[in-house]
């Protein structure tokens, strides 16, 4: 839920402004991606928010979460740091000359708002979605988009349409962007939510750890699992393991398959020694192997 | 628990945040998962919206048989949110369910039957509360507006929004809706242990990557290693390469080029992007079946 405090103080300007007075976006040059289409790798958060990855001129990458519910883009100040954006302190909107959505999207000359909403505010202090979350991608992004979303695919399908939406309606006079009174109240939750912090401590992130690579190159042949080739200088050329050695057994787990092998070494990290059981004619051999880096 | 009762105020207050009350009001009965939603056998189905001048998305939606009402449609929602009076009309509260004194927080309701135009979602569970900025968008546009639809609906189906032609598309599809409400009280008060995720392709590149400082750090990778007469090899990568993306996932650390191997099975062919002399370049590497 991010309808977040500048839409909201842009939007009681527009009730007392009484006119429907929208800001055009700057014209644009007809962006080269129109009409194309993009496979946009997204996460899923353990708060069901939907994050997808973004460079800010060139920098990062950053989380921004994927908001209909939002009605532009908001970049949150650490990350305008990070990237020496400096919003000006009269400018509601600071200029960002390249923004890229994993993918491939490339979109230059856009407008964002530097600020922390507070959804994100107290959900990062608690670490409850397990990512950093460093803006949203609201309206003036996601409208440039035909978005397909397929919860059991792991990637959106997004295409480039020839249209740039309009900014939302933002006053001149910073007095006059104020949220109502008890919006801004919400506003004390971010602050509130990292205090609590303190007390109930925050949620860590996953350690991504690169799985170790021993060099065999499998194949399956009558219901039995063998080395289809051993990679020159791997572990397993060490350890002198021959292309055409069935596996037997892997972690001490007998495997048969391919899945089974992958699965029995699915932790495996570098450094980690393995043992394997092989068929060699009528021999039986055992073996450790240390995995390395790589894959 | 205890702790938190000291923090009642703040946990309602997240509420708002997640719109997830769960946390907030334990004692309420759990309800059941939703359904699993019909297969995809069904024809897509086609939904008006508008957008408001704020730049939100509307829809307007039937619930048991009543309405329509307007609804904020909200990819950033977790959850499906009800305010009082309509959650009041409609029966999916009862009238004399307690209200908290912030916000007017009821916890959770269902809505039996849900509909956006042709569409229709069994079951729904919502979330009942007042929220601040749904009545101010209301009050702006001088046409209430009711709640919110979040994740717990359209995260059953196969989703199309095209702002142009404010069209949205669902086609249902078989997916487990998980339940927020449940897991967050557990994971707020469970073990702070971070989990250990091992990435871990089914396929064999013949590569090894490492991290980069300076300028390029967070670009790419730097290949390190390219593994003679491996598949990385035979597609012609190079030490020295700076491995920018790898099936169309950035590689900016070394568990992001593996969490993206991960996504190549064995014999199909992936596209890597790679720098070399500074000339971007890309390549196509068929990994093979390996350990």
């Amino acid at each position: 839920m991010s309808l977040v405090r500048p839409l909201l103080s842009a939007l009681l300007v527009l009730a007392t402004a009484s006119t429907p007075g929208l800001a055009q976006a700057p014209p644009p040059g007809r962006d080269p991606q129109i009409g194309q289409t993009f496979r946009v790798p997204y996460k899923r958060t353990l708060t069901n928010h939907y994050l997808v990855r973004c460079r800010i001129n060139g920098k990062g990458p950053f989380n921004f979460l994927v908001d209909t519910g939002a009605p532009a883009l908001f970049i949150g100040t650490e990350a305008g740091k990070a990237v020496g954006l400096v919003p000006d302190e009269r400018a509601f909107w600071t200029p960002v000359d390249r923004f890229q959505i994993e993918g491939g999207i490339d979109l230059r000359n856009v407008k964002a708002r530097i600020e922390d909403p507070f959804q994100l505010e107290g959900m990062n202090a608690l670490g409850l979605p397990g990512a950093q979350i460093h803006g949203i991608l609201g309206f003036t992004i996601l409208a440039r988009f035909r978005m397909e979303f397929d919860p059991t695919d792991d990637r959106m399908t997004w295409t480039r349409l020839d249209y740039d939406p309009k900014d939302p309606y933002v006053p001149s006079d910073p007095a006059l962007r104020q949220a109502p009174a008890d919006v801004q109240a919400m506003n004390l939750l971010g602050p509130a939510m990292k205090l609590m912090s303190v007390f109930v401590g925050r949620q860590p992130e996953d350690i991504r750890l690169p799985q170790g690579l021993l060099g065999i190159e499998l194949t399956e042949a009558n219901g039995r699992l063998a080395v289809a080739a051993v990679l020159p200088d791997s572990p397993a050329a060490a350890a002198e393991i021959h292309p055409g050695d069935l596996i037997e057994a892997l972690a001490n787990a007998p495997v048969q398959t391919a899945a089974q092998a992958h699965e029995a070494v699915s932790r495996l990290q570098p450094g980690e020694t393995v043992e394997i059981t092989l068929r060699r004619g009528d021999q039986q051999l055992t073996r450790n192997l240390q995995a390395t880096s790589g894959f | 628990m205890p702790r938190l009762r000291h923090f009642h105020h703040i946990l309602i207050g997240m509420v708002v945040v997640y719109a997830a009350a769960g946390m907030v009001l334990p004692a309420l009965p759990e309800a059941a998962l939703p359904p699993p939603p019909p297969r995809g056998d069904a024809e897509p189905i086609v939904v008006p919206f508008k957008m408001l001048p704020s730049n939100h998305m509307v829809v307007d939606a039937r619930l048991n048989g009543k309405g329509p009402y307007r609804f904020i449609f909200d990819l950033g929602a977790p959850v499906t949110l009800l305010n009082n009076r309509t959650a009041e009309a409609t029966g999916a509260i009862d009238k004399k369910a307690p209200k908290s004194f912030l916000l007017g927080t009821r916890g959770e309701g269902r809505i039996d039957r849900l509909e956006l135009g042709d569409l229709r979602a069994d079951d729904v569970p919502v979330i009942i509360m007042d929220h601040p900025a749904l009545r101010a968008l209301g009050g702006l546009f001088s046409r209430p507006l009711s709640g919110i639809i979040g994740y717990t609906f359209w995260a059953r189906y196969k989703m199309t929004i095209d702002y142009q032609a404010q069209l949205l598309t669902f086609t249902p599809v078989d997916f487990e809706v998980r339940d927020l409400m449940k897991e967050l009280p557990q994971r707020m008060t469970g073990p702070k242990t971070a989990r250990q995720v091992v990435h871990a392709p089914r396929s064999l590149w013949g590569l090894d990557v490492a991290e980069v400082d300076g300028d390029q750090a967070g670009l790419g990778v730097r290949v390190t290693k390219v593994v003679p007469g491996s598949p990385a090899a035979d597609a012609g990568l190079q030490v020295g390469d700076l491995l920018t993306s790898l099936d169309g996932r950035w590689t900016t650390s070394v568990a992001d080029t593996l969490a993206a191997a991960e996504g190549v099975p064995p014999g199909r062919p992936a596209e890597v992007v790679i720098l070399r002399h500074g000339i971007e370049q890309t390549i196509r590497v068929t990994p093979r079946e390996g350990l």
